[in-house]
C-alpha cells in the first residue's frame, strides 16, 4: 500500500517529482518512467511519523530536494493505492531479449480490493525496435488499447485529486473594452474562489501559507473595489468592503504568530550565541499562544457569521445580481485603469520626492501603501499591459516594493517585540536577548531605508517616468475623466 | 571515455573471454559500456546471442561512425552494449588507410560515442593488419593474455618488437597471464621470469577454468552463469585493477 504525499500547490508534482511512501519509508522518486511508473526513485528515508515539512527530513539530498518544491508547503496525503509490478523478458530464437514487458496493476481500497488499471507498458531494447513494435501491435490485436492516463494518475482522479496550477496572481481574461462591472466582479469572484480554497487547510493547519494567502485575496478583493471606484452603488460597496475587513481582522492575530515563528531561525541568526537561549521563552509563548488562536480562528471560521458574510460577498458579486446604476459601471475598464495607474504613479513620484535622511518613518509607509496599490493595479490588469515594458515595470516595481517591506517589517516587528516584553516585564534575560534584537531590526530598518532611496532613484527618474507617462497617461478626449469623477461620454 | 582493446597475434588465448566478461564486469561496476566485436569470426557477438551487424557503408569517417551506431545492439545485462561483428569489417583496412596516412582515423569514429559510453572496449583478430595499427593508436590500454608457455614468450617479444618499429608506445602493452594451471611447473616458472623481462604485466591472472569453456554452451559471459567460482573473481579482480590503473 502506497500513499501519496504533495503540498497544496502540488509542489512535487510539478517538480517532476512524486513522493510515496510504504511501510514507514519515503521515497522520493523522479516521474521520468525511467524505471516504471513509479519513477526513479532518487532518495528514501526511513521514517517513523509523519512527515509534514521538509526540515522534518534527515538525509541532506531529501532535504535539499524538498526545500526546492516545498517551500514552507506542508505535505498532506493525496491518494493511496497498491500497485503491483511484473516485468517479464521476451527473447528471440537465439534467446537474446529482443523486448521487455512491464505489467502495472493499479488497485485501490486498502487490502487492493478494487482494480483500477491494468496496463502493459512495451520497453525496447536498443537496436531491437522492430520486435518491440511488433509485440505492441500484436497487443493491440488482442485488444490492448494505449492508456489514457498514467497509473499514478488514475488512482489521484479517484480520489478526486488531480494536480492543478495554483496560483494567486490568475487570469481573469480581461479586454481594453471589458465594463468596469464585470471586470471587478469576475476579479472578486476568481479571489473569493480562491480564498475559499485555501479554507481547509487552515482550519487542518497544514501550513502558514493557506492563511497567507487567504489574507492576500482577502486583501486583493478590498482593493480592488477601491482602486477601480464607483463601478457598484456607493451602499452596497462600502457594506462588501467592511465584510472583506472583518474578515481580515479575525485572522491579524494568527498571522502576526506565524511571522515571529516562521523567523525563529532568523532572529536567532541575528543574536551572538550568547543571547540565543533568551529568547526560548518567547517562543515558547509565542507557539503557546498560536495553539490557542489557531482552535479560536478556525472556530471563527467556520462559525454562523463568518458563512453568512461569505454568502453575502458571494450573492452580491455573482454574475446575474443585479445591482443599481453606478457611474463607473459600463465604462470600458482599460482607460480607467490607465488613468489609475498614471495617478498612482505621480502620487509615489510626489511623495518619494520629499524623502531624505530624516523624513518620519510615517511617510515611508504611505509610500509603500501607495506602492502596493500601484502592484495591485498592475497584477489585477497586467492582460491590459503592454508585455514588454508592463514586465519592466512590474519588475521595478517589485524591487521598490521588497525594500520597503524590509523596511516596514523591521520596524513593526520593533514595536511589536517592546509590546510583548512590556506585557511581559519578566526575567532580565529575556530582557537582554530582546534588547539585543530590537537593536538589530532597527539598524536593519536603517540600512532599508538607505536602500530605498536608491531603489526610488531608478523607480522616479526621467525615462521611467516619460514611459509611464507615454503608456498610460490618455489623451484628454478619451471617454473617462478621472478615476475619481467619471461621466459618460 | 576509455578505449581499451583485447589483443594478441595469437588466437585461442582468451582475448574474447576476456572481452566479454570484462565488459560484462565494467556495466555491473556502473560504467555504461560498449562492446565493439572487431572480429570478424564473431565468438563475442555470439556469446551475447546478437546476430552479426547489418551492412553499411565505411567510404569515410562519417558513415563508419553512423554505421557502427546504428548497429549498436543493447545487450541482455546492464550497462552493456555490443557493436557485432560483421565481415566487412576486413574493408575497414582498405577504408581506414584511403581516408589519411595518419593511423589513429579509428579513434577519431570512436570519439563520436564519447557522450554515451565511458568505456569502448575493442574484441579484435588476431593478426597484424592496418586495421590493428589503428586499433593500437586508439588504445588507451592493450590487453594482452598470454598463456604461460615458452612460445607465448616468443609472441609476446614480436609484439613488443611491432611495436619498437612502428614508433608505437609499449606503455600502452598490458600482457596478462591467461589459462593458468597452477599445478604445471612450465607455468609457475614463466609467471616468475616474464615480468621481469617485459613491463606492464597485470597483476591479476586469469586461471584455466572448465567454467571458462563452457561459455559456448551458455552462451553469456561467465559473470552471468557462474558468478562466484574462481575465474569469475579473477576476471572482475582483473576489471578493478584495469580501472584503477586507468583512472576510471
Ligand atoms: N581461462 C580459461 N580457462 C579455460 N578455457 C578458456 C579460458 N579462457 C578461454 N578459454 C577457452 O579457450 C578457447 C579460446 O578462447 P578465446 O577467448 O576465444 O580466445 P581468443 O579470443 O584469443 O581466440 C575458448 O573455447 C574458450 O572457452
Ligand atoms: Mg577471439
Amino acid at each position: 500500500m502506497l500513499t501519496f504525499w504533495d503540498s497544496f500547490e502540488w509542489g512535487i508534482w510539478f517538480g517532476g517529482h512524486l513522493l510515496y511512501s510504504c511501510g514507514g519509508v519515503y521515497r522520493l522518486a523522479s516521474r521520468d518512467h525511467a524505471e516504471g511508473w513509479l519513477g526513479t526513485v532518487s532518495c528514501e528515508e526511513r521514517a517513523l511519523g509523519r512527515r509534514r515539512f521538509w526540515e522534518e527530513f534527515q538525509s541532506e539530498p531529501m532535504r535539499a530536494k524538498l526545500e526546492g518544491m516545498l517551500g514552507l508547503r506542508g505535505l498532506a496525503p493525496v491518494a493511496e493505492g497498491t500497485f503491483r509490478l511484473r516485468r517479464c523478458d521476451l527473447r528471440n530464437q537465439a534467446g537474446k531479449i529482443v523486448c521487455r514487458l512491464e505489467w502495472t496493476a493499479v488497485c485501490a481500497g486498502a487490502k487492493g480490493e478494487e482494480q483500477l488499471l491494468h496496463s502493459c507498458r512495451v520497453l525496447p531494447l536498443l537496436g531491437y525496435e522492430a520486435e518491440a513494435a511488433r509485440v505492441a501491435q500484436y497487443l493491440s490485436g488482442q485488444g490492448a488499447s494505449a492508456p489514457e492516463d498514467e497509473p499514478v494518475r488514475v488512482l489521484l482522479r479517484r480520489a478526486g485529486r488531480l494536480p492543478r496550477e495554483y496560483t494567486l496572481r490568475p487570469a481573469f481574461g480581461l479586454e481594453m473594452e471589458t465594463p468596469a462591472r464585470e471586470a471587478v466582479g469576475r476579479i472578486v469572484r476568481k479571489m473569493l474562489e480562491i480564498a475559499q480554497g485555501n479554507m481547509p487547510g487552515i482550519l487542518d493547519d497544514l501550513d502558514s501559507e493557506f492563511l497567507h494567502d487567504y489574507r492576500i485575496c482577502l486583501r486583493k478583493m478590498r482593493s480592488v473595489l477601491s482602486l477601480v471606484k464607483e463601478v457598484y452603488p456607493a451602499e452596497g460597496t462600502r457594506r462588501m468592503r467592511d465584510a472583506l475587513g472583518d474578515l481580515a481582522r479575525q485572522t491579524n492575530r494568527l498571522r502576526d504568530l506565524d511571522v515571529y515563528l516562521l523567523a525563529r531561525g532568523h532572529y536567532l541568526g541575528l543574536l551572538p550565541p550568547a543571547l540565543r537561549p533568551a529568547l526560548d521563552e518567547m517562543f515558547r509563548d509565542f507557539s503557546a499562544e498560536r495553539e490557542k488562536e489557531v482552535r479560536r480562528t478556525a472556530s471563527k471560521l467556520r462559525g454562523a457569521s463568518n458563512r453568512r458574510l461569505f454568502l453575502e460577498l458571494t450573492e452580491f458579486f455573482a454574475k446575474q445580481t443585479p445591482h443599481g446604476p453606478a457611474p463607473a459601471a459600463d465604462l470600458p475598464v482599460g482607460p480607467l485603469v490607465y488613468r489609475a495607474i498614471y495617478k498612482r504613479y505621480r502620487k509615489i513620484r510626489s511623495i518619494a520626492a520629499g524623502i531624505g535622511e530624516d523624513t518620519p518613518d510615517e511617510t515611508v509607509h504611505q509610500l509603500r501603501i501607495e506602492g502596493k496599490k500601484l502592484r495591485y493595479l498592475m497584477e489585477f490588469f497586467v492582460e491590459l499591459l503592454p508585455d514588454k515594458e508592463g514586465g519592466a515595470m512590474q519588475k521595478v516595481l517589485r524591487r521598490l516594493q521588497g525594500r520597503l517591506g524590509d523596511f516596514n517589517d523591521a520596524s513593526v516587528q520593533q514595536k511589536s517585540l517592546l509590546d510583548y516584553w512590556r506585557r511581559k516585564r519578566s526575567g532580565s534575560e529575556l530582557g537582554l536577548g530582546l534588547g539585543g534584537l530590537v537593536s538589530i531590526l532597527y539598524q536593519n530598518q536603517m540600512q532599508a531605508r538607505s536602500l530605498i532611496a536608491r531603489e526610488l532613484e531608478g523607480f522616479c527618474d526621467p525615462s521611467t517616468a516619460a514611459a509611464f507617462k507615454r503608456i498610460f497617461k490618455l489623451p484628454a478626449s478619451a471617454p473617462a475623466t478621472d478615476g475619481q469623477r467619471t461621466g459618460r461620454p | 571515455m576509455k578505449i581499451l582493446s583485447c589483443y594478441s597475434i595469437k588466437g585461442g588465448v582468451g582475448k574474447t573471454a576476456l572481452a566479454v566478461n570484462l565488459a560484462f564486469a565494467l556495466g555491473e561496476a556502473g560504467h555504461r559500456t560498449l562492446l565493439l566485436d572487431l572480429d570478424p569470426q564473431g565468438a563475442a557477438s555470439f556469446y551475447f546471442r546478437v546476430d552479426g551487424a547489418d551492412k553499411f557503408r565505411m567510404r569515410d569517417k562519417q558513415s563508419l561512425a553512423e554505421g557502427l551506431r546504428r548497429n549498436i545492439r543493447e545487450s541482455d545485462y546492464p550497462g552493456l552494449d555490443v557493436v557485432p561483428s560483421h565481415l566487412g569489417y576486413r574493408h575497414f583496412d582498405i577504408l581506414l588507410d584511403g581516408m589519411s596516412k595518419r593511423r589513429s582515423q579509428l579513434r577519431r569514429v570512436l570519439e563520436e560515442f564519447k557522450a554515451d559510453y565511458d568505456v569502448i572496449l575493442i574484441d579484435c583478430p588476431p593478426n597484424i593488419t592496418l586495421l590493428s595499427e589503428n586499433v593500437f593508436r586508439a588504445s588507451d590500454a592493450i590487453l594482452v593474455p598470454v598463456i604461460p608457455t615458452v612460445l607465448s614468450r616468443r609472441t609476446l617479444e614480436q609484439l613488443a618488437g611491432f611495436f619498437k618499429d612502428q614508433d608505437l608506445p609499449a606503455k600502452l602493452l598490458r600482457p596478462f597471464f591467461s589459462m593458468v594451471q597452477k599445478r604445471s611447473k612450465m607455468h609457475r616458472e614463466i609467471m616468475e621470469e616474464l615480468p621481469a623481462e617485459q613491463a606492464g604485466f597485470l597483476k591479476t591472472a586469469i586461471p584455466f577454468s572448465a567454467d571458462v569453456e563452457k561459455m559456448g554452451l551458455h552462451r553469456m559471459p561467465l559473470l552471468a552463469y557462474a558468478r562466484a567460482c574462481e575465474a569469475a573473481k579473477a576476471y572482475r579482480a582483473l576489471c578493478q585493477e584495469i580501472l584503477s590503473e586507468s583512472g576510471l
